[in-house]
């Protein structure tokens, strides 16, 4: 038992909580929010580093032994993915708190950014697939409701067509939970891996694994399920933009590596070869649709595509290796991802439409040495040129890629990456090297660029310093290597 | 009872799938909630028809009989509440959108596209 695990999911809902009660003084609340942020930040870090020092941490609700309650259950992909989710919402909660938008000010907003943020780690952290999907629907709810008050008039159309095609994938998610109740009469994910890995496996397990793979593409905008991100993510605000794009998208990422290495690890084979064709669509449909894309904000959306198709890729790989490079590569990627999202949201709140637009925004930086500067680094990070974390994580895809033997896959994923130096530096001309023409009007302040000047130093840090990442990653793939790790935490014996 | 409650979800399923295809927003709405009541049905199905008792004990701590699957029951509840709680948003939703965009027709509520 380990309340640090409880404490990552519950500070952010316990700060909900308060924060709406403290509705009507918005400093406090907005002051609330980030504490619990920074306690769930926070307790994450305290979950990783209980996790390298003693195995997989439990926290049993109710106190229930394991296959009748609800248990919380981290271990090092469910830790590494949190101590990332919990830094882009905290960075998330301090970007908030200096925005220029309307839509900071309503009373909902830091309650809804707070419940969206503990939906992820509870997610995250469940051992329990029902619960997952309670979990899942928190954080869809969370984010619909706050894309729908956007300052853009548009929010609301995403926000409907959204909620209508995730509906499905929680229909996929709940007929493949029936499956997997109607089949093992369990819904403790150690416990139904332990039942199918003792060899028994009808027809019905096998749907549900069809099932829960669709629900898990669908929620982080895969190539078939992909069609409802650019306008959803695209719309939202600049705080809720930056964490949606960037770790929301990640949930299915780790639901189909837990699917892969946990449960349906007989099938992991045929799951994986369809992974690697889905991620390689993936990167040249994001690539090229983000090279035609003349709005800054939609065109990081497009960018999402590009990235989660290079970490699919390396799950499809399989090996240790590859696994570990899909990790480095989803972490760094959250980080580089969410510190562009905020930047440009910044330039654009000082833009007098506060549209993302490059005929809009077309020499808007030109003044701005600072952002330019934090632009350029965090561009140079998504394509990967080194000393920035970008690249590191394209040179372990491609050491993954060569353990993994897979030359045509890498050939098409490494050449495909040089598209995002071609649209980063595009973009960054346009916004910060052209010469505004007279009509062009800015306003003196925009939103407060210390959150996304933070993530960045954290990207040059990871970059220069990255030994300690790719060593989590490697002993993580180490452990989800081992199923009998995780069922022996959970179930004991 | 089972082969009932398999036709039943069948009609439903595709009754919610065809008014979930409609191009009035309301209709859509309808059938995302028949849907989500076709899976309530599907989950009462995988569990609730094991048993022929309630499960409850009698005053000596036993059950007499073979008790129905109480879980299942759970976790409708939890899926009734969510589904619910995402129905009423969307049709507050499409209540806003209404006024702001005068119809209900998803070809006139379409000025996300590039």
């Amino acid at each position: 038992m380990n309340t640090l695990v409880l404490g990552v999911v519950f500070s952010p809902l316990i700060a909900a909580a308060f924060g709406l009660l403290l509705a009507r003084n918005r400093t406090l609340q907005h002051g609330i929010g980030l504490i619990g942020a920074v306690a769930a930040w926070l307790c994450s870090i305290g979950v990783l580093l209980a996790n390298l020092e003693s195995g997989p941490q439990l926290y049993r609700l109710g106190g229930w032994p394991t296959p009748f309650g609800i248990v919380l259950v981290a271990d090092m992909l469910s830790s590494l993915f949190a101590v990332m989710s919990a830094t882009v919402v905290a960075a998330g909660v301090l970007y908030a708190l200096g925005c220029k938008d309307k839509v900071v000010t309503y009373p909902a907003f830091m309650p809804l950014f707070l419940c969206m943020g503990a939906g992820l780690f509870g997610a995250l952290f469940t051992g329990d697939i029902f619960t997952m999907f309670v979990f899942i629907e928190l954080m869809v709810i969370a984010s619909v409701t706050l894309v729908a008050i956007s300052d853009n008039r548009l929010g609301l159309e995403a926000a409907i067509k959204y909620l209508l095609i995730s509906s499905l994938g929680t229909l996929f998610l709940l007929i493949g939970i029936a499956a997997l109740y109607a089949t093992f009469g369990t819904l403790t994910m150690a416990d139904i891996a332990r039942l199918l890995a003792s060899g028994e496996r009808p027809l019905l397990a096998q749907a549900a694994a069809v099932m829960l793979m669709c629900a898990f593409l669908l929620k982080s905008a895969v190539f078939p399920f992909h069609f409802w991100q650019p306008d959803f993510h695209t719309t939202a605000p600049t705080p809720v933009h930056s964490v949606l794009s960037s770790v929301v998208v990640k949930v299915g990422i780790y639901g189909l590596i837990r699917m892969i290495t946990l449960m349906f690890t007989a099938e992991a084979d045929l799951i994986q070869d369809l992974l690697v064709i889905l991620g390689v669509i993936g990167i040249f449909f994001g690539s090229l649709g983000a090279l035609g894309t003349y709005d800054a904000k939609r065109l990081l959306a497009y960018s999402t595509f590009g990235q989660i198709g290079f970490i699919l890729v390396a799950i499809g790989w399989g090996t240790p290796l590859a696994l570990a490079a899909a990790l480095v590569y989803a972490v760094n990627h959250s980080f580089i991802k969410s510190s562009l999202l905020m930047i440009t949201g910044g330039i654009s709140s000082r833009s007098i439409g506060k549209t993302a637009r490059l005929t809009e925004i077309a020499g808007l930086g030109k003044k701005l040495p600072y952002i330019s500067v934090l632009y350029f680094l965090g561009g140079m990070a998504l394509a990967g040129i080194p000393p920035l974390n970008g690249f590191i994580s394209k040179v372990t895809l491609v050491q993954g890629g060569i353990g993994a033997e897979s030359w045509l896959v890498l050939g098409l994923a490494v050449g495909a990456g040089m598209i995002t130096l071609l649209y980063m530096m595009r973009t960054w001309q346009h916004i910060f090297q052209k010469v505004p023409d007279e009509f062009t009007k800015t306003k003196p302040t925009g939103d407060n660029l210390l959150a996304p000047s933070l993530l960045i130093a954290l990207c040059i840090v990871l970059g220069i310093y990255a030994a300690p990442l790719i060593d989590l990653a490697t002993q993580t793939a180490a452990q989800i290597g081992d199923p009998q790790i995780y069922i022996r935490a959970v179930l004991g014996g | 009872m089972s082969v009932i409650f398999a036709i039943a979800t069948g009609i439903m399923f595709a009754f919610g799938v065809f008014l979930l295809l409609r191009r009035d927003l309301i209709k859509s709405a309808m059938g995302f909630y028949v849907l989500f009541t076709a899976i309530n049905f599907l989950l009462l199905a995988v569990g609730a028809f094991n048993g022929t008792v309630a499960p409850y004990v009698n005053e000596q701590n036993q059950i007499v009989g073979q008790p129905s699957d109480p879980l299942v029951q759970a976790l409708i509840l939890t899926a009734i509440v969510i589904s619910f709680g995402s129905y009423a948003l969307l049709t507050s939703f499409i209540a806003v959108a209404s006024r702001r965009f005068r119809s209900i027709n998803t070809d006139d509520i379409n000025k996300l596209q590039g």
